[in-house]
């Protein structure tokens, strides 16, 4: 890897931050399954084991997801939380599956049982075959319109705070009148939760851009990510990247960890995540299927899209010695990308590497603080 | 018979009216230490379950029971839940995510809503007839889900396909929650009938109550009662007390006019029902609608000794009525109460008339 190179593009701005995923605890190769086979009741001892050791790691909030395999992201949340002391949660939610008043209701509840340790991370679903579930039937394109109005009904209910004027809204899916909630969102310091938005469509960016906070899209090839980083830069908006890690001591253990990962594959794996893209309408992990099938597994010196095909897109690789992850980290700071949230393969390893390889290095380089984590 | 209590909010030390409830904003935080112990009492009075209201001034009663049954580990939580406000399929997913986390430990109150304002807050623009519809298609998916059906479902408001969940319902008794409908209307009662196992109402007269009983219990569903209790070790002590409950607020008039004027832009059959039936004050020898214009339908309440009490209850259980959903004031003290004299008192009773039977 050119670690090098990269070093001399540092120009350190916004101290980086990171979260991880839940998905997996206590499931490595969850994904190795077809969806209907995953199991949807997972071991809390695993999750709450994972939770501590983000606590640990300098891991700020873990990512809630949300989906017909899985339980209920809040409730989850909640009982994690109150077991756990400083770890925060990113709770996924969807559009079409709930009033943006109920939703917002739900939120709030959650920030006052756990305050300080709720934010938010807005997804359109990928599977319409899935969303169909829920009853939604929207497409790609209209599932980010409604998105647009729900986040805009709730940040309006959000700044009208508990005793505020109700919040009117009249728009193409929704309308709410007089809207008012006496509940608050409880943080200490905030009056709205801060706002994740997922995708790698340009919709996503600008919904990001309008309503979000920062932006999680998968990582591509510089040339690529840049658009999506001066959109969010010029909206004073950050952007971060959903990414799967492979960190060891040197640069060939973490090399000799990626085949060791596709060791433990088979072929059915590979034909449960290609009926998946096939059936999925979500740009992002269309895009990064198709390169993982389509491409040399290197999208660039550190990023690997070897496991793709079995464990599907959220198994794209950022990849390398702690040295080398540091670079590329601060390569990333460079361009404007400061927020990582990470999947491990397992997590419990991969966050043990993370937080006492790659943090230090961090801190000692100055690019992210403890007090941050 | 089962004996279910209302839970306590933050700040309600006493009786509250509608307008301190919405005006204090008090109630809109959860306040874990004080209701973890109330849960705590009321697992130690014998109390089945506790009712976890949903309005836009309490928080969310779902996440909020959640937070209890983490920090118990033995009473039940009835969540009250409105159709408009959420899929079917996510419902039951947070339904099934409380028992996979605390076990058997929620039941549901689906309630209609009683407030065009207040459902237009989130959204939900139909009428009260209408809302009943809805939510009979709601239940219908609901029950698919828990069956453990693939759901396909094409209503007037919900289209679901292909509809399945990973996360199950955990139960050592049952294959879905049970599932109360509350509200006095006709629509109220056939939507019971098809897919509740209890129907709700406010109390009335048991001479009044007695003919509406009939088609629920002969499709062998349970009915139950909210109402409210006033007890005191005599009818002279529960009459004082039942009159200083209502001194406390109706010297302001103000509070008799914020209920009229929500009672009058309420759609709820019920609600206007039991309004209008208190200009009696008494509607049977213990039955009291004394605080019902100032403080709402379900403050029509109980009022006497422990015994008449006692007694009052039974005759209810002899028309088939098997639960009950109390309030009481202050709301620690009169679960208390409940438990260490009126529970055992209704216990003995019905052993009693098992005995003799």
């Amino acid at each position: 890897m050119d670690g090098d190179k990269r070093e001399k593009i540092v120009n350190a701005s916004d101290p980086l931050r990171f979260h991880w995923s839940l998905s997996q605890a206590g499931d490595k190769f969850r994904r190795l399954r077809p969806p209907e086979q995953m199991p949807g009741r997972l071991s809390l001892e695993s999750q709450l084991e994972l939770c501590r050791q983000g606590e640990r790691c300098g891991i700020e909030s873990m990512l809630m997801a949300i989906g017909f395999t899985r339980p209920d992201p809040t409730l989850l949340s909640i009982e994690l939380g109150l077991q756990t002391e400083k770890m925060k949660f990113m709770i996924a939610c969807r559009s079409g599956l709930i009033s943006p008043t109920y939703w917002v209701q739900q939120i709030n509840t959650a920030s006052a049982l756990l305050p300080g340790r709720i934010c938010v991370n807005m997804v359109c679903g990928h599977t319409p075959h899935e969303l169909r579930y829920y009853g939604d039937f929207l497409s790609h394109d209209e599932r980010y319109e409604r998105t647009d109005e729900f986040l805009a009904i709730c940040r309006a209910l959000w700044a009208a705070g508990p005793g505020g004027p109700g919040v009117d809204f009249q728009g193409k899916h929704y309308r709410v009148e007089k809207s008012l909630l006496r509940t608050p969102f409880v943080s200490g310091h905030d009056a709205m939760p801060e706002i994740f938005v997922g995708g790698n469509s340009d919709q996503a960016a600008a919904l990001a851009a309008s309503h979000g906070d920062c932006l999680w899209r998968f990582p591509d090839r510089d040339e690529n990510l840049r658009p999506h980083c001066e959109l969010l830069r010029s909206a004073h908006k950050q952007i971060g990247l959903l990414v799967s890690l492979i960190t060891r001591p040197t640069h060939e253990e973490a090399m000799a960890a990626c085949q060791a990962l596709l060791a433990q594959f088979n072929v059915d794996a590979r034909t449960n995540h290609q009926r998946f893209a096939s059936r999925s309408d979500s740009v992002g992990f269309r895009s990064v299927y198709a390169s993982a099938v389509e491409q040399p597994e290197w999208l660039t010196p550190w990023l690997w899209t070897g496991a793709v095909p079995y464990l599907g897109p959220p198994a794209i690789a950022l990849v390398g010695s702690f040295q080398e992850v540091v670079a590329t980290l601060r390569h990333y700071q460079s361009m404007g990308i400061t927020q990582f949230l990470f999947t491990g393969w397992p997590d419990i390893e991969e966050m043990e590497y993370f937080g006492k390889g790659v943090l230090p290095l961090l801190y000692q380089n100055g690019v992210a603080t403890e007090s941050q984590a | 018979m089962r004996f279910h209590w209302r839970l306590v909010q933050r700040g309600e030390k006493q009786l509250m009216t509608r307008s301190l409830r919405e005006e204090r904003f008090e109630t809109a935080l959860p306040d874990l230490e004080t209701q973890v112990k109330f849960c705590h009492k009321a697992e130690e009075s014998g109390i089945d379950s506790l009712l976890v209201d949903i309005n836009f001034a309490t928080p969310d009663p779902m996440m909020l029971a959640g937070a209890l049954a983490s920090r118990t580990r033995k009473i039940k939580l009835i969540v009250a839940v409105r159709s408009g406000l959420i899929s079917p399929t996510l419902f039951v997913q947070q339904v099934n995510t409380f028992s996979s986390l605390y076990g058997d430990r929620i039941s549901l109150n689906v309630v209609a809503g009683h407030s065009p304002d207040e459902q237009r807050c989130y959204g939900d623009f139909l009428d009260h007839d209408t809302r009943y519809e809805r939510t009979r298609e709601f239940l219908d998916i609901c029950r698919r889900l828990w069956r453990r059906e693939e759901v396909n479902f094409e209503g007037k408001y919900f289209r679901i396909e292909g509809g399945r969940l990973n996360t199950p319902f955990v139960s050592s008794q049952r294959d879905h929650p049970e599932t109360l409908v509350a509200g006095g209307s006709e629509a109220a009662c056939a939507l019971a009938l098809e897919h509740g196992d209890c129907w709700m109402r406010l109390a009335d007269a048991p001479s009044a109550l007695a003919p509406s009983l009939g088609p629920a219990l002969q499709c062998g569903r349970e009915v139950g009662l909210r109402l409210s209790v006033v007890a005191g070790r005599t009818r002279t002590e529960a009459l004082e007390a039942a009159h200083a409950l209502v001194e406390q607020t109706t010297l302001q008039k103000k509070e008799a006019v914020t209920e009229q004027r929500f009672v009058s832009a309420s759609d709820s059959r019920s609600i206007a029902a039991v309004y209008r039936s208190a200009e009696k004050e008494w509607l049977a020898p213990c039955l009291w609608t004394g605080m019902v214009r100032s403080h709402g339908a379900p403050a029509i309440a109980l009022v006497g000794s422990y015994d008449e009490i006692a007694t009052a209850l039974l005759e209810y259980g002899s028309l088939g009525v098997t639960q009950f959903i109390i309030s009481g004031w202050p709301k620690l003290d009169s679960m208390v109460c409940f438990g260490a004299e009126i529970l055992p008192r209704v216990r003995a009773k019905e052993h009693k008339e098992l005995v003799h039977a």
